[in-house]
């Protein structure tokens, strides 16, 4: 071999040559033909982006078709945090954003453009929102300035609009970014249509309070879904292919915007002229807080749910800030986040008196002739204790009409101590929906309670430091009759009670949401009905006519002549429109009576059952009676008055 | 064998002259040099045009300016006898030995972690590509002058002349030039009669060489990435395991057919980290296919047969010893550059000669193929 000719040698080289090729062709062969679909693949998702596009949400209609909750495009300053940590003057670009963001009608601080920017729930995939609808001479500016202001860019987004302002912020509700742990738990909705899964993003808006967050499901659009190719730095270059957002399911409520504004307006003007003043007995009223609530007796439907004070729902649309949701818990000592009408509790006072006669008549305890000496206290147990009428009146011998129309207690206290060792008085509460919540479809809602001998010695069982005694005693009985003591009611139960009573006995479920519909620019069938939601029907009152005729009597004339409310409906056409109503009047240990007044009408037919209830706002008829009236003369269609000034009152 | 003695110089004759070098260009070698340049600044300018809407056509221009210059080295060096390299071969291996003392001096200036360059206004040389081709003289001249007959002296003689530029271009650190000069060195050693015992004795050297490398600080940790890269692409934490999974994901994209001219859509995005220099592979496979891409490699395999067929025609031994040379220089390139592409070699700094943007690369590939035509179109004279 050493001295084996070049030539040789050169063939090995030629031969070592040709091996090299051979292996390079089947190299190629086996990437480019055999491995080429499993590396491919590979090469996509390398270079796509998939990105959802947050879809409008569906809007909100009040029972006429009213617009309450609509979209509009807001501007949103974004800054691409992959490519911005590159950069390297960081801080300067930020107070130079501030600076413009400030000078075009956005006052922005450095640090809350960089909380935004350093929260962590925000993919770095994506741009981040730093700041919120910013004007359009903001997106301008930065067009024009593009080259100083790198990885900034302004993106368009749907934003809510309320064109009612702050009417019915309680029942609407108001949206938020989704929270992290939201973000894990949320079950989001299904497309009607298309079947397609509502997914939720980091940065998704979702239903924080009212009917946005318990319809969160429907209103919340089908993300459309954008496939973005990127470069080698991240940076998009161009996209691969785009399934538009859809917008979400319309929804229509009950509610009447105009309805709901007049016993909001009232409610606020009645409260406000009280407060500060003085009821009977010398106590000043606070008049913190009320809240109405209008039904439709035949349907469940809601058509108003006033609550003071209360929040503005379009505070939220860019964020709240924790200083002005701290203020908004505490509004003169109590929380504007809160809806009095379906979470507030409340003794029922004799407004409850529809339940004690119910359970008296139903049980034969008395007809409705059945007559009884009422001379303005009534003793009972032993030692004795005196129970009295409002002022001490005495009102001679009264049947029950009578004894409901001009709200003798004393009548009241004598059926209880008559009841007393039963359980009557609270099973037809819970016969007329008490004691449990009834199911409207918003979120927060109070149970309320009605006590029995054995809750109460649970109660004191469970908690001996709150209750000092477990005993059920006659009084407590006596009390419950008049809706006292040992009871609580929120003031969507009370109007349910009434509604049911009004209808004949039948208990529906409140629904404020009445249909959903498709969006006004959907694709098939802009505009119409996906669903109605039915009445639900949870329970029935037993009212034959012996039981129901007398009650009828009694609170037909509460409004008129002699009756407790009469004073608020001086000037209200009965005759075109009778309410059928009682007064209430709670006391609280302490403070200023809890003013009721809860009714229906018009009398035969009834189309609404209408009830009010004030917080430290004194006797039944002054405060919640007139607010009640105000809100019956939109619903009659007469003539509209103004709140009267707060008077000292004059019975219960 | 014809005399000799014909008159080189007398224009009247040659042009009857069946011995005159001017009959003897080899058409083929021609077309695939031709077609691989062409190829090479199609493919440098869509490795570099960027994903629009405005293209950049720099390496474009400059890539055509190398080309052109390239072809003109190619031109003067197939038309000047090749002997004369046999003349100047000393005085061409001391000048670049020169520039390669003097581009590690401040003088020279760095790229990408290598002080390889000098920089000439826009553009910059790079004195180690020459030293391929003044290697290739110089061995071919030593190797012709011992006519096969190589003792110990002689070898070490050829080991230092081999082993100075080595020495050189390690301490830029360009380990790529340094495997390719290996390559060139190894097969003229091969061809030009060394005895079978030192062979082994340098592959044994050669093997402990390698371990000992691997295992001291010599190697930068890039290279060491790169090559446990190459025995463990699964490692994703590695930056050299991006390179080769981007690298062969863009030749998979390709297909059967490709995606077309300027529709790659890794090479259009950028994927390939340096594609348009180490990688320029992967922007044919990606744009032209299996098809291209097997087209592009018989081009080369033709190249690299011509090139072996003429080491076995040259007149002389010297012409035989320049051409394996240049064929080593050659099918090292490829089967690396193409090879580490494809995840079959480990990544090294080696561009694959006239498809690879760069001006010293380019120019010294051709106007090395111009020297083996010249050893061509003289076999007769």
């Amino acid at each position: 071999m050493d001295t084996a000719s070049p030539r040789t040698r050169m063939s090995l080289v030629g031969v070592v040559v040709i091996g090299c090729f051979m292996a390079l062709f089947a190299r190629l062969w086996y990437l480019q033909v055999m491995e080429a679909p499993r590396l491919q693949v590979q090469a996509i998702a390398n270079r796509t982006r998939v990105v959802a596009v947050e879809a409008p949400r569906g809007r909100i209609l009040d029972v006429n078709g009213k617009v309450l909750v609509d979209n509009r495009t807001s501007l949103a300053v974004t800054i691409d945090r992959a490519a911005f940590k590159k950069l390297p003057d960081q801080a300067d670009l930020v107070n130079r954003l501030a600076d413009v963001l400030t000078r075009y009608g956005t006052p922005t601080k450095v640090s809350s453009l960089e909380k935004r920017y350093a929260d962590v729930q925000f993919n770095d995939l994506y741009p981040v929102p730093v700041a919120t609808d910013v004007s359009e001479e903001v997106q301008w500016y930065l067009a024009e300035h593009a080259d100083d202001f790198p990885t900034v860019g302004v993106e368009r987004r749907s934003t809510r609009v309320y064109p009612y302002g702050a009417a019915a912020g309680n029942v609407l509700g108001y949206v938020g970014r989704i929270t992290a742990e939201k973000l894990k738990v949320a079950e989001p909705g299904i497309d009607p249509d298309s079947g397609a899964v509502k997914s939720y993003q980091s940065d998704s808006t979702i239903g924080l309070a009212g009917v946005e967050s318990t319809y969160e499901k429907d209103l919340r659009g089908t993300p459309g879904v954008e496939m973005i190719e990127v470069d080698s730095k991240n940076r998009p270059v161009g996209t691969s292919a785009y399934q538009a957002p859809k917008p979400g399911t319309d929804i229509q409520l009950h509610i009447d915007i105009d309805v709901q504004m007049r016993a909001e307006q009232s409610l606020q003007d009645k409260l406000l002229r009280l407060r500060g003043t003085n009821q009977r007995d010398g106590t000043l009223r606070n008049a913190t807080a009320g809240s109405v609530v209008v039904m439709d007796p035949q349907t469940g439907g809601v058509v108003a749910l006033a609550t003071y004070p209360t929040y503005d729902p379009r505070e939220f649309v860019n964020g709240i800030s924790q200083e002005r949701y701290d203020q908004l818990t505490d509004v003169d000592g109590v929380s504007a986040l809160i809806d009095r009408s379906i979470s507030g509790q409340y003794a029922p006072g004799s407004t409850f008196k529809l339940v004690t006669a119910t359970a008296a008549l139903s049980n034969g305890l008395i007809t409705g002739g059945t007559s009884y000496n009422d001379q303005g206290v009534y003793t009972v147990g032993n030692p004795a204790q005196e129970f009295t009428n409002a002022g001490s009146v005495r009102n001679g011998t009264i049947s029950l009409p009578t004894a409901l129309t001009i709200s003798s207690d004393v009548y009241f206290y004598w059926l209880g101590d008559r009841m007393d060792g039963s359980k009557l008085i609270q099973d037809t509460a819970a016969a007329y929906g008490f004691d449990k919540r009834t199911g409207i479809d918003l979120p927060n809602e109070s149970s309320g309670y009605v006590l029995t001998p054995e809750e109460k010695k649970a109660l004191k069982d469970k908690y001996p430091d709150s209750y000092s005694d477990g005993t059920w005693y006659t009084g407590d009985n006596v009390q419950l009759a008049v809706g006292q003591n040992v009871i609580v009611v929120t003031p969507l139960q009370l109007a349910r009670a009434y509604a049911a009573f009004a209808n004949g006995g039948t208990l529906y479920t409140p629904h404020v949401v009445w249909r959903l519909l498709r969006p006004k620019n959907s694709e098939v069938d802009p505009g119409g009905v996906i669903s109605v939601i039915e009445p639900v029907v949870t329970g029935t009152v037993e009212l034959p006519p012996d039981v129901r005729d007398p009650i009828v009597a009694g609170l037909s004339r509460v409004t008129t002549g002699l009756g407790t409310g009469s004073s608020a409906f001086i000037g209200f056409d009965q005759q075109a429109f009778p309410v059928v109503g009682k007064t209430g009047t709670a006391q609280v240990e302490g403070k200023a009576d809890t003013s009721l007044f809860a009714s229906y009408g018009p009398g035969l037919f009834p189309r609404y059952a209408v009830t009010a209830v004030m917080e430290e706002s004194g006797f039944g008829a002054e405060a919640s009676g007139e607010v009640v009236r105000h809100v019956y003369e939109i619903l009659a269609g007469q003539t509209i008055t103004d709140a009267a000034p707060a008077s000292s009152g004059s019975s219960d | 064998m014809l005399p000799s003695s014909v008159s080189r110089h007398d224009s009247n004759r040659s042009r009857r002259d069946p011995t005159a070098p001017a009959r003897h260009i080899d058409p083929l070698l021609m077309l695939s040099v031709a077609a691989l340049s062409i190829v090479g600044i199609i493919a440098v300018y869509s490795a570099t045009r960027g994903p629009g809407p405005t293209y950049s056509s720099s390496y474009l221009f400059k890539q055509t300016a190398f080309v052109g210059i390239g072809a003109g080295a190619f031109v003067i060096f197939s038309i000047v006898d090749y002997r004369k390299l046999h003349d100047w071969a000393w005085a061409f291996y001391g000048l670049t030995t020169l520039m390669l003392v003097l581009v590690i001096s401040p003088l020279g200036s760095q790229s990408k972690g290598a002080q390889a360059w000098f920089a000439l206004g826009p553009f910059q040389l790079q004195p180690a590509e020459f030293a391929k081709l003044s290697l290739i003289g110089a061995l071919g001249f030593l190797l012709s002058e011992f006519r096969g007959d190589i003792d110990v002296r002689r070898l070490f003689s050829l080991l230092g002349v081999a082993g100075l530029p080595m020495i050189l271009i390690l301490v830029q650190p360009d380990l790529g030039l340094v495997l390719i000069l290996t390559a060139i060195a190894l097969a003229m050693l091969l061809v030009g009669g060394l005895p079978t015992k030192f062979i082994v004795v340098l592959t044994l050297v050669g093997l402990i060489g390698i371990f000992g490398a691997l295992n001291s600080p010599v190697l930068k940790e890039y290279q060491i990435n790169r090559l446990t890269a190459f025995a463990n692409p699964e490692d994703k934490s590695n930056p050299a395991v991006y390179n080769i999974d981007q690298s062969q994901q863009a030749i998979a994209t390709g297909g059967v057919t490709g995606e077309g001219l300027f529709n790659g859509p890794q090479t259009k995005l950028g994927f390939v980290p340096e594609q348009q220099t180490d990688f320029i592979f992967t922007a044919v496979a990606e744009q032209f296919g299996f098809v291209g891409a097997a087209i592009v490699l018989l081009l080369y395999g033709l190249l690299c047969y011509r090139i072996w067929r003429i080491a076995q025609i040259a007149k002389d031994s010297f012409g035989s010893y320049v051409c394996i040379g240049v064929l080593a220089m050659f099918a090292f390139s490829i089967f690396e550059n193409v090879g580490m592409a494809m995840g079959i070699m480990p990544v090294t700094g080696i561009p694959l000669l006239l498809l690879s943007a760069g001006g010293s690369s380019t120019v010294t590939a051709l106007a090395a193929l111009g020297l083996v035509m010249s050893v061509h179109a003289r076999r007769f004279q």
